[in-house]
Order: C-alpha cells, then structure tokens, then sequence
C-alpha cells in the first residue's frame, strides 16, 4: 500500500515539471496581454506530434524534434500574437473566441495530417525503467522533469534579472507605466508570445516520450495549465512549479486509487474550487478575479 | 407595426406549410433541415446568454448533454410521456446551471474557463456513470418523439414541426425578455455594470437568470434531438461540437441580433455538411475554426448587421 502511494507521489512529482512548462507559457501570456491563449494546449500538442514525426519518418530518437519543433511552434506562436494584434472591439472576449477559433482549427489540423489515432513513442531507451528503491519511472520521465527543472532556473534568471525579462515583467504589472519608461510593449508581447512557445515545444516532446498523444488531448493541456495557473496565483514561478507538481500528484494519487478514468476530473474539480474559494491562488498577489 | 406582423406571419406560414409542403417528401433535405434548426437553437440559446448576459460560455455542451440524457432516461426508465421528458430534460439542464451559479463572480476569461471545465466534468460523469447512463457504450432506442396531427411519430414532418415550434418558442422568450425592462437592465450593464448596480439593478440575478434561461432552453434542445436521432452516446451528447457550432452560428450571423445566430447556424451547418465534410472527411471542422477566427478579425458584430449596415448606407 504504502509503496503505491510512494509510486503515485513520485510519478505524480515527476509529471508536474512538463505540466510547470505547459503552465508557464500559459501564464507569461496571460500576464503580458491579459489574454488566455485558449490554443496553448494545441501549440503544445503540435509540438508533440512533430517529435512523432520525426521519431518515425527518421527513425532516431524524439529528443532530435526539439529543433524543429521549437522552429514551427514558435512560429505558430507568434502567428497567435499577429492575429490577436489584430484585434480592438470588446478586446477581452473577442480575443478569447479568437484563440479559441485558433485552437479548433490547429486540432482539426492535427486531425487531418496526422490522423485520429492514439500516437506513443517507440523507443526502447526513453522508456526503459530506472528504478531508485520503491520508485520507478521511465528515463524519459526523469530527463524531462531535469529538462524542465533548468528551463525554469533558465526562465527564473531571465525574468528576474535580464533586461527583457524585467520588461516583459513590467508591462504585465502596468502596461502605460512600462510604456513611459521606453519599453515597447509589442516587442515585449511577442517575446512572451515567443518563449510560451519554446516552454510549449519542450513539453510537447516530454509529452510524446513518456505518455500517449491524441488530437482532443490540447484542450485537456489548456485547461491543465489554467488550473495550475490559478492554483499558483498569477506572476509566481515557485508557485507554478508547485502548482504544477500539486496537480501532478492529485491526477496520479486519482490514476492509482480511483481510476484513469477520472484522471482528467480531478484537474477540473480542483480548478473550479480554486476559483471558488481561492481566487488569488495560493502564492498569487492580491489582485481581483471575482 | 403592421409592417412587423405581416413579415411574422410571412415566416410562419414558410416554416408550417411551404417548407413541409416543398421538401416533405425528401427525407434527406428534412433532416438537414431539422439538423440545422437543432443548432440553430442551441445557438440562439447560446446567443441569449452571450447577447443579453453578456457572458461568452464555452460550456453548452453541458446543457445539450445533460438535458438529452435526463429526457432519454426518464422515457426509457420512467415511460414518461415524450413531451413531459423534454420539458424535464430542460429542467435537468437548468438544475445543471445552478450548480454553475458560482461562476457568475468570476470575470470574463475566468468565466470561460470555468464554464468550459463544466462541460467536461459532465461529460466525463456521463461516461463514468455507467450503470445510469451506460457508458461509452450509450443508449439506443430511445423513444420517438409523439406524433405530430396526421403525421406519424418519428417521422421528418413532425419532428420538423416539433423543432420549429420550439424554435419559434425561443424567438418569443429571447423577444420578451430583451423588450422588457429586464432587456435594458441588461442593456445597460453592457455599457457598465457597476453603473447599472449603483442605479439599483442587481446585476447577479438578472446575470443568474439569463444563465438559467438559456440551460433551459439548451436541454430542451438538447431532449428534443435525443429523442429524434433515438441513440446517445457521452462523446456525441457533451461532445465538443455543441460548444463550437453555436459559438461560430452566433459569431457567423451576428450575436447581437435575434435573427443572426440562426441564420447563422443554418448558413454554416449546411455548408460544414454539404461541402466541407465531402472535401475533407476527417477534420472538417476546421472551417468553422476558420470561420471563427476570420469573423473575429474582420466582423466581430456578425455578417447580418454588416449586410444590413450596408444596405442602410445605401438608402441614406
């Protein structure tokens, strides 16, 4: 029993670093313009689905798709922000059905090159068990949560202490005052619109070297890390990370004692609580949402 | 207002004789037809909650579902008469929207989210549930809908007259609230909420009200096409496509209009399945993606007010 609960919290904790990943370009977006990319999950799963195409069109490991995938997602990315730029009437909810628009049309693409089917990875040295006591996992798990352990060191570093990083920081807590102090808040926007996009392609090939992959799975990953977004609190690294590994843990402690099934419910039920009775998250400024 | 009789009447008597008259005999025609005025008043539904409360919700499907299953169980389970399950089924959808009350303190993007996390708990229960619902594997041979005057029961004609007259029920309801003084209350939040607040409108209610509405409204839609394609299965019932189809109707013809979001979802249901879906079998839907974002970008308001903007241009 209590090796079960071990197992969970590990595989749990280990999942929580691509969900941070996920999560993070959710957030910085979400901070920059106050918009929520409804098309993120996609972005992610696009990403995915290239390392699936390189991993069986070339036959070498997925890690190789990182290149690419960072080349095309990114640009899908920026795409996002161009057409959101676009936007001027009723900002806030036109520009939620936009990248909702964005992300039918990106699942229906998924859908139409790479089919409906269920898509996993086939190589025998990311899924091979590493195995430390009680608590195993699949290397690949564990490359990925190192992978994104340095990319939010990476991210921590750029944000707090880079010029652009503060930039991107300071149009997300004024925009007029960030303006005032000769920041120009496009080349921020589309910096932030930009990294989501590397945080996106990075979990994408962490998603496809330990899990399944499907097209409807993207809508899944938006809502994901909008949970964990809210659970932190907006601007908080530690608190993604944390938020992220919190959800982690629930979904793998449900896989375990309940069933797969209901995998996907805890993340909901547990967002809508959040909403409800935190609004501000549990590290978050204080700063409305009701 | 003669003006505005006579085009009432004109309408009513093309959707209770002319259309049944001219396409009755083709079975195929009927069903798109029936298939578009389904979403079609899902869309209007949709667009009473978008237009009047303004609230976008990426959620329907949780009514569409919900109101389906309820009406589909009681009729298999319970006999109940075709007509009372429906009007349970909406109840069961607006049952499902109290439950969602507390999202009205959460703002726009939060809102969303939240309404669309609903929607997939609810379908994920409706997959789970299995000794209720049957699971994946869904419900066949639900009952058909009542005969219809001389029409048989289950056949196009009467389930056409059925929709149409819950259709043009809605159109009424939409109608009645936005001329009442409920109408400008929720008119005048648009512009400001608080402002309407301070003038002693209490905004919630009248938020909670439209939200119950059109759940309401949604399940009765949503009963109404269990009991005429007679099988339910989660993934069709909650499924996706009840959420984006009346979203891209709405935006299509215009939310803000009471005309818009059916023309619209006439418009873009028969295009989807007369061209799209020959043209690409799998992922035809991308076109509504791409409908959503080009409408965005160029007429936010909707391509009726455009056309009717222009034609005012012109007359001036």
């Amino acid at each position: 029993m209590i090796e079960l609960v071990l197992q969970a919290l590990y595989s749990g904790f280990l999942q929580g670093g691509s969900y941070a990943l996920i999560a993070f370009g959710l957030a910085l977006v979400f901070g920059t313009l106050k918009i929520i990319n409804l098309a993120h999950g996609e972005l992610v799963l696009l990403s995915a689905y290239i390392a699936y195409t390189v991993e069986s069109r070339m036959d070498v490991n997925p890690v190789f798709a990182i290149p690419f995938a960072l080349v095309l997602v990114c640009l899908c990315s920026v795409l996002v922000y161009y057409l959101l730029s676009f936007i001027r009437k009723d900002r806030e909810l036109n520009s939620l059905i936009l990248t909702y628009g964005i992300a039918i049309v990106l699942t229906n693409a998924l859908l139409m090159i790479w089919s409906a089917d269920v898509r996993a990875t086939t190589s025998p040295w990311l899924q091979e068990a590493l195995v430390f006591g009680p608590l195993a996992s699949m290397r690949s798990e564990l490359i990925f949560f190192l992978v994104s352990l340095i990319l939010m060191g990476a991210l921590w570093w750029w944000l707090a202490r880079s010029w652009y990083g503060r930039a991107v920081r300071a149009v997300a807590s004024n925009r007029e005052a960030a303006k005032l102090m000769g920041i120009d808040p496009r080349l921020t926007e589309i910096l932030s619109f930009v990294v989501a996009g590397i945080l996106a392609s990075f979990a994408g090939v962490a998603l496809f070297s330990y899990g399944v992959i499907h097209p409807p799975l993207g809508e899944a990953l938006t809502l994901k890390a909008f949970t964990i977004t809210v659970l932190a609190g907006l601007g908080s690294i530690p608190g993604v990370m944390l938020g992220s590994i919190l959800l982690g843990l629930a979904e793998a402690l449900t896989v375990t004692f309940a069933s797969s099934a209901l995998q996907d419910l805890v993340g909901m039920i547990l967002l809508l609580i959040v909403l409800f009775v935190l609004p501000n998250g549990l590290f978050g400024v204080t700063g409305g949402r009701g | 207002m003669k003006v505005m009789l006579l085009r009432w009447a004109v309408v009513v008597l093309l959707a209770y004789f002319f259309v049944p008259w001219l396409f009755g005999a083709n079975a195929y025609l009927m069903s798109l037809i029936v298939a578009s005025l389904v979403i079609g008043g899902v869309a209007l539904a949709w667009a009473l909650l978008g237009n009047l409360g303004g609230m976008i919700s990426f959620g329907h499907s949780a009514f569409f579902g919900v109101g389906a299953y309820v009406s589909a169980l009681l009729a298999i389970n319970a006999d109940f008469p075709i007509w009372l399950a429906m009007v349970c089924g909406g109840i069961g959808a607006l049952l499902v929207s109290v439950l969602m009350l507390p999202t009205l303190r959460l703002k726009g993007p939060y809102f969303a989210i939240a309404i669309l996390a609903y929607a997939q708990i609810f379908r994920i229960i409706a997959t789970e549930w299995r000794s209720l619902t049957n699971g994946v594997a869904g419900l066949s041979s639900i009952p058909s809908l009542p005969a219809v005057l001389w029409w048989e029961s289950g056949s196009k004609i009467s389930s056409y007259l059925i929709v149409v007259t819950l259709v043009f029920a809605f159109i009424l309801v939409y109608r009645w609230v936005a001329n009442s003084h409920y109408g400008l209350a929720l008119r005048a939040m648009h512009e400001s909420e608080d402002a309407t607040r301070v003038v002693g409108v209490n905004s919630t209610l009248l938020k909670a009200a439209m939200l119950l509405l059109s759940a309401c409204m949604t399940g009765m839609i949503g009963a109404f096409n269990a009991h005429y394609i007679n099988f339910l299965e989660p993934d069709y019932a909650f499924g996706g496509v009840w959420i984006v189809i009346p979203i891209v109707a709405a935006i299509f013809g215009g939310y803000r209009t009471i005309w818009g979001p059916l023309v619209g979802a006439v418009v873009v249901y028969l295009v989807d399945q007369l061209l799209f879906k020959n043209i690409f079998p799998s992922g035809h839907q991308i076109i509504l993606g791409i409908i959503l974002v080009v409408m965005i970008l160029f007429s936010p308001g909707g391509l009726l007010p455009l056309l009717t903007v222009r034609t005012r241009k012109r007359t001036c």
